[in-house]
This record gives structure tokens, C-alpha cells and sequence, in this order.
């Protein structure tokens, strides 16, 4: 009974002390709130800096990352090395992949299982005079299996459709609203430029990426494509080749890679024309953006944080002059002096966590605007703002710290105050 | 039994830079019992104020030794000391010394809170002292909104309410006009009466004229110690 009573008082030392510290450094700080404001206004920025560019930044990763959800381990993508030319639209004039490349591909390497070969072209659409435009990929069957698309209705490509060129397609979700397709329209009849397309299936969907939705496309064989949009397309046929074994992906490589300079009659020493882009260096390019947006975050940070602990240190000197005669008082009616040090440590943590929550808040807010102003003025498939929990924790762990560490020097200033002297100052 | 407070060649020197040391106390030797009322007597730089600090446990002495209530005083850390100010002193200053934002009540609760003790207690606690002195209307009301009276009983509940062994009083009537300052005194002399101990520090003697036992200091020194008959 007795040991229970003392073990209640204890944890009431702790946590009622605490409690006390925070009261009396809210009121400090709700004592002189233009002053306060001012002195988190640093760390408010810092916080509200990192956390505006972090969220639009892992806004755009996240539908990033969605994008090549689909590209398995054992896949690749291939297209024409552009960057050997100043320009992309050199690249585009000088540079050949054509479908046969990908027949080349498929039958003369035998890791290859399968190979999708596929155009890109956007186009005017239409049904029952209402217009838009979208995006058209000329491709295969294989196009499904490799990518893993899945299907809501009807059925994709197939050999049939691209060996007779029939004038069928399959499309994303999103044409439905943009033309007001019927809820069944397998079997409708569109406009894709000036030939006229049976719907036959319709993409399960696939949501935004990169500022571009993915259901916005719509899906034709590739022999119809290169048909309807020419020789300059039929010269971009891209693929993307999916291998037997993913653990002998680099060999593969290689061996895809001899293919094609065989095919495109390369010379020893003379630079691929193409380039072959794995999961792997995917992730190695998505590993580098990180990297690189870790340290300018970091960067921002850090100084941001400095400048504001500066601030914070600044006025907390202030305070403990300005108070002195508060800290005489403490201690007279028997203060020590850890409780002096814990009091105006507390009071700068609170003050640095506080402008930590404005910044959080305010960046959540800030980020989200510029999304919509992005939204209406660039694309409107902008990807939200995305605030993930460790960046809340983060922020206000760094602020708090912050606090703790340019608090530490006024505090201990506080706690060693003799109280006569302190006692006795105007 | 030990007296309350047994001081013996008590001495503090200031050093004064390159002009050597000055002797403020050179050598006190002074005892009190409990339940006393002692006023200390003299004039500004006697050294009076000093040896308020060094009973009060806010200064440790140059040499000598202090016992209060046996406590070897001189020996102590100063965490050692802020917790004997806590649990055995309270004192009462000529400028109040309340803490601006906190209501009468909050400062009344000022040392229970050093002194660990729950808040429900606490504010039991603090209201006790409040309604003896008879200032529950103002318990709610910050130090600006009291008159300096009101604000000195305030004070006084502050330094009651941990039912110290001492109650130290420096010139607790110095900034108060004469009608306040003698109901302050009375009120002092009333809280000796129920067995309170207490050192009054004062330059006049009108107020010196309520303790029981005065002592008057000059340049450091005890110059004479004697018990007050009109009492």
C-alpha cells in the first residue's frame, strides 16, 4: 500500500512535470504570439519548403512506380536509340525500328518467349458526332500477355486481326465518358481519324500516371496502324520482349542486342541504334532520382533548419534574459536547476514543434494548390500531392530536435543563474 | 532538542576584482528557536541582506557553519538547497515576487508543484491557505488586477503553503503605504502567534517593533540581540 503510493507520486514527478512544463511554455509562448510566430517562421518555412516539394515529389512517384508495376522482372523495352542525335525529331527522321525488327527478334533469339512490337500515335475520335482525341497504340496479341493487361469485356487482338488488318479496337475506360459510349459497347462502331473501328474489348482500369492517365488510349492490330499513319510511324515500332528466364536477363540482353545490330547491319565499334531499358536500370534510374531528391530535400533541410534553430536560439536567449527574475523566483521557492533547464528546453521544443505543425499543415496545403493550379493549367491528370506518414513524423521530429538542440544553450544559461542574483535583477 | 536555526562564525567575502575581497558577514554566531520572531535590523550594505540569503538557503557562507534543524546547511549542493527552500522556507519579498501570468491561485501552487505533489492536492492545498487569508474572491485574478496588499498576502499564502519550518520576510512591507503595511504585520505577527517561525528584515523600526527579538547588524557583525518587552 505504501510502496504503491510512493510509486504513484514518482510516476506523477515524471509525467506531471512534464505536463506542468507544457502548460507553462504555452503560456510563454500564447504570452507574446507576434513574437513567437516570428521565431518558428524559419523552421514554419523549413517545414513547409521540404514538405510541399516532398509531397508533390512522391505524388509523382507514386504513379510512377504504378507505371511499371506491370513490367515484370522478365521483360524489356526497347526502342530507338534517340539520344545519338541532338534532337528527338532528328532522332525520329534518321532512326529506324519497324515490325520486322521484332519478327527478326522473336524468331532468331531463342531466349525470347514472346515479343510485343507497338506504335504510338495520338488521333482524332469520334461517335455519333461527338469528338476527342486519345492516344493509339498499334500493337499484337502478345501486347496483353507481356504487359499484363487485364480486360473488362470482349477480347484483345489477335493474330487474325493483325495478319488481315482489320479495322477493330480495344479501348481504356476513359473513352467511354469522352465519347458517351453506351455502358455495352462491345460491338459499337468509332471514328479513329478517317476508318471506321469495331469495338471489341474494353481495358480494365489502370488509373493516372505521370500526368497521363493510362485509360485514355485506345488499342488497334499494328498492321491496321502502320496502314492508317504511315511510314514515319511504321519506322517507330517499339517492343517490349519478354525473356524465358528473368535470372539470365543480362545474357539475354546481349544476345538481343547482337541480334539487332545484325539485323541493322552495325559495324564493329559503331554505336547501337537502339536502346534496351530492363526492370533493373528502371529501378537503377528511379534509384538515382531519389537519391538526388534526398539530398536537395537534406540540403533544404538542413539549412532551413539552422536558420530557424538560430532564431529560436536568438529569442530564447531573450526570453531568459527577460525572465530572469521569473527564474529567481522558481528557484527561491525551490526550483533545482534541472527543473529551470527542463522548463526553458520545453518551452523552445514546444515552440519549434508548433511552427513544425503550422509548416506540416500549411505544406500539405501549399502542395495541394499547386496541384490544382497545375491541373487546370498543365495537365489535368496531374498526380496528387501524396503526403506519406514518415514525412509527417520527420518534419515534426526535426523540428522538435531543432528546438532541443539550439535550446539546449539558453536553457543551460537559465538553469545556472544564481538566484539572489536573479532574484535581484530589474 | 537543536534549535531551529544554530549559525556559528558564520562569514561571506564578495571578491571585488583587483580592489581584493569585501567581508560582508565576518563571523555571525546566532541561534534561534522555533516559534521565534526575530526582526534583523540595519543599515543598507550591513550585511543584513546577506545573512537573509545565507538563512534562507539561497547563498552558501564563505565559512562557518549553518544547521537548520540539524541540516548542515553550509555542506550543501545547490539542488540540495533548492530543496530545503522548498520543503523548510518561505519567503516573503518587499517586491511580492509573483510570477506576472499566473493567476493568485497558480502562484500559490508554485512551490507544491517543486515539491512534487499531485494537482488535485495542490489546488486543495493552495485554496486552504487562500481562504485563512480570506482572499478566495481573488484566487482567479492575475498580480496586475490585485492591489499591493492583496498581492503581498498572496505571497504570503505562496510561502505558507508548504508549511515551512522558517518564514523569511525581506522588508515585506517596503512597498506598501502604512495603513496596508500594518495590516501585512499583523498579519505576520498573527501567523508567529499560531507557531509560526519567522525573520523579519527590515531598516524600520516601527515595523521591526512587531517581532518578539530584535538583532541589529552593522559592517558584518551582530551589534546587539534582545528579546522586546512591550510584547
Amino acid at each position: 500500500m505504501a510502496s504503491a503510493q510512493i510509486k504513484k507520486e514518482e510516476i506523477f514527478g515524471l509525467w506531471g512535470t512534464f505536463v506542468e512544463l507544457v502548460k507553462v511554455s504555452l503560456r510563454a509562448i500564447m504570452a507574446s504570439k507576434m513574437r513567437s510566430f516570428l521565431t518558428v517562421l524559419g523552421i514554419i518555412i523549413g517545414v513547409l519548403a521540404v514538405v510541399t516539394v516532398l509531397s508533390i515529389i512522391q505524388g509523382v512517384f507514386a504513379s510512377f512506380f504504378k507505371e511499371f508495376e506491370t513490367m515484370g522482372a522478365d521483360t524489356m523495352f526497347i526502342r530507338p536509340n534517340y539520344e545519338m542525335f541532338k534532337s528527338h525529331v532528328e532522332g525520329i527522321r534518321r532512326l529506324k525500328m519497324t515490325y520486322d525488327d521484332a519478327l527478326y527478334v522473336k524468331e532468331n533469339v531463342p531466349d525470347v518467349k514472346d515479343v510485343a512490337p507497338f506504335l504510338m500515335s495520338t488521333d482524332q475520335i469520334s461517335y455519333r458526332g461527338k469528338k476527342d482525341s486519345t492516344q493509339i497504340i498499334g500493337t499484337t496479341e502478345s501486347y496483353i500477355t507481356v504487359n499484363n493487361l487485364g480486360l473488362d469485356e470482349g477480347r484483345f487482338i489477335s493474330n487474325v486481326d493483325v495478319a488481315t488488318r482489320r479495322k477493330v479496337c480495344i479501348i481504356g475506360v476513359d473513352i467511354i465518358d469522352k465519347l458517351a459510349l453506351p455502358p455495352q459497347c462491345v460491338g459499337e462502331e468509332i471514328q479513329i481519324g478517317r476508318g471506321t473501328y469495331t469495338i471489341i474489348g474494353v481495358q480494365e482500369k489502370k488509373g493516372g500516371s505521370f500526368g497521363q492517365s493510362q485509360d485514355d488510349i485506345i488499342f488497334i492490330p499494328l498492321t491496321t496502324g502502320i496502314q492508317q499513319y504511315g511510314q514515319t510511324v511504321a519506322n517507330q515500332v517499339f517492343m517490349v520482349v519478354q525473356v524465358k528466364d528473368a535470372r539470365r536477363m543480362d545474357d539475354s540482353v546481349d544476345k538481343i542486342s547482337t541480334a539487332l545490330r545484325r539485323k541493322h547491319g552495325l559495324k564493329f565499334g559503331q554505336e547501337d541504334d537502339f536502346r534496351i531499358f530492363t526492370v533493373e536500370q528502371v529501378r537503377k534510374i528511379i534509384k538515382q532520382f531519389t537519391s538526388i531528391s534526398t539530398m536537395v530535400v537534406t540540403a533544404i533541410v538542413s539549412i532551413t533548419l539552422i536558420v530557424g534553430g538560430i532564431g529560436i536560439m536568438n529569442i530564447m536567449l531573450v526570453s531568459v534574459t527577460e525572465r530572469t527574475r521569473e527564474i529567481g523566483i522558481r528557484m527561491a521557492v525551490g526550483a533545482k536547476r534541472k527543473h529551470i533547464l527542463y522548463q526553458f528546453l520545453l518551452e523552445s521544443v514546444t515552440l519549434s514543434t508548433l511552427g513544425g505543425v503550422i509548416g506540416l499543415v500549411s505544406g500539405w496545403g501549399l502542395a495541394h494548390f499547386i496541384v490544382f493550379i497545375l491541373r487546370k493549367s498543365v495537365s489535368e491528370t496531374f498526380p496528387p500531392a501524396y503526403v506519406p506518414i514518415w514525412v509527417v513524423f520527420l518534419s515534426l521530429i526535426f523540428a522538435a530536435l531543432t528546438g532541443a538542440v539550439f535550446g539546449v544553450y539558453p536553457a543551460y544559461k537559465a538553469s545556472r543563474l544564481d538566484p539572489i542574483e536573479a532574484l535581484r535583477y530589474e | 532538542m537543536a534549535a531551529l536555526i544554530e549559525v556559528s562564525n558564520l562569514k561571506k567575502d564578495y571578491p571585488m576584482g583587483s580592489a581584493g575581497v569585501f567581508n560582508a558577514l565576518k563571523g555571525i554566531d546566532l541561534k534561534v528557536e522555533k516559534g521565534e520572531f526575530v526582526a534583523i535590523m540595519g543599515a543598507s550594505g550591513s550585511g543584513k541582506s546577506t545573512l537573509l540569503h545565507l538563512l534562507g538557503c539561497l547563498d552558501t557562507p564563505t565559512s562557518g557553519s549553518y544547521l537548520l534543524e540539524g541540516t548542515p546547511v553550509h555542506t550543501l549542493s545547490s539542488d540540495q538547497l533548492a530543496e530545503l527552500r522548498n520543503k523548510k522556507i518561505g519567503f516573503i519579498f518587499q517586491s511580492f515576487y509573483l510570477l506576472p501570468r499566473a493567476n493568485a491561485l497558480e502562484n500559490v501552487e508554485l512551490p507544491l508543484i517543486y515539491a512534487k505533489i499531485p494537482p488535485s492536492e495542490r489546488r486543495r492545498k493552495a485554496m486552504d491557505v487562500i481562504s485563512f487569508l480570506q482572499l478566495e474572491n481573488h484566487a482567479h485574478h492575475l498580480p496586475n488586477q490585485l492591489s499591493g496588499g492583496q498581492r503581498q498576502q498572496i505571497a504570503i499564502a505562496r510561502a505558507l503553503v508548504n508549511k515551512p519550518s522558517l518564514i523569511m520576510a525581506d522588508e515585506p512591507t517596503g512597498n506598501l503605504d502604512s495603513l496596508t503595511s500594518q495590516r501585512i504585520m499583523e498579519l505576520l505577527k498573527k501567523l508567529n502567534e499560531m507557531g509560526n517561525t519567522l525573520i523579519l528584515v527590515t531598516h524600520e523600526a516601527d515595523i521591526a517593533a512587531y517581532a518578539k527579538r530584535l538583532i541589529k547588524i552593522k559592517d558584518g557583525r551582530i551589534i546587539s540581540d534582545e528579546l522586546m518587552k512591550k510584547n
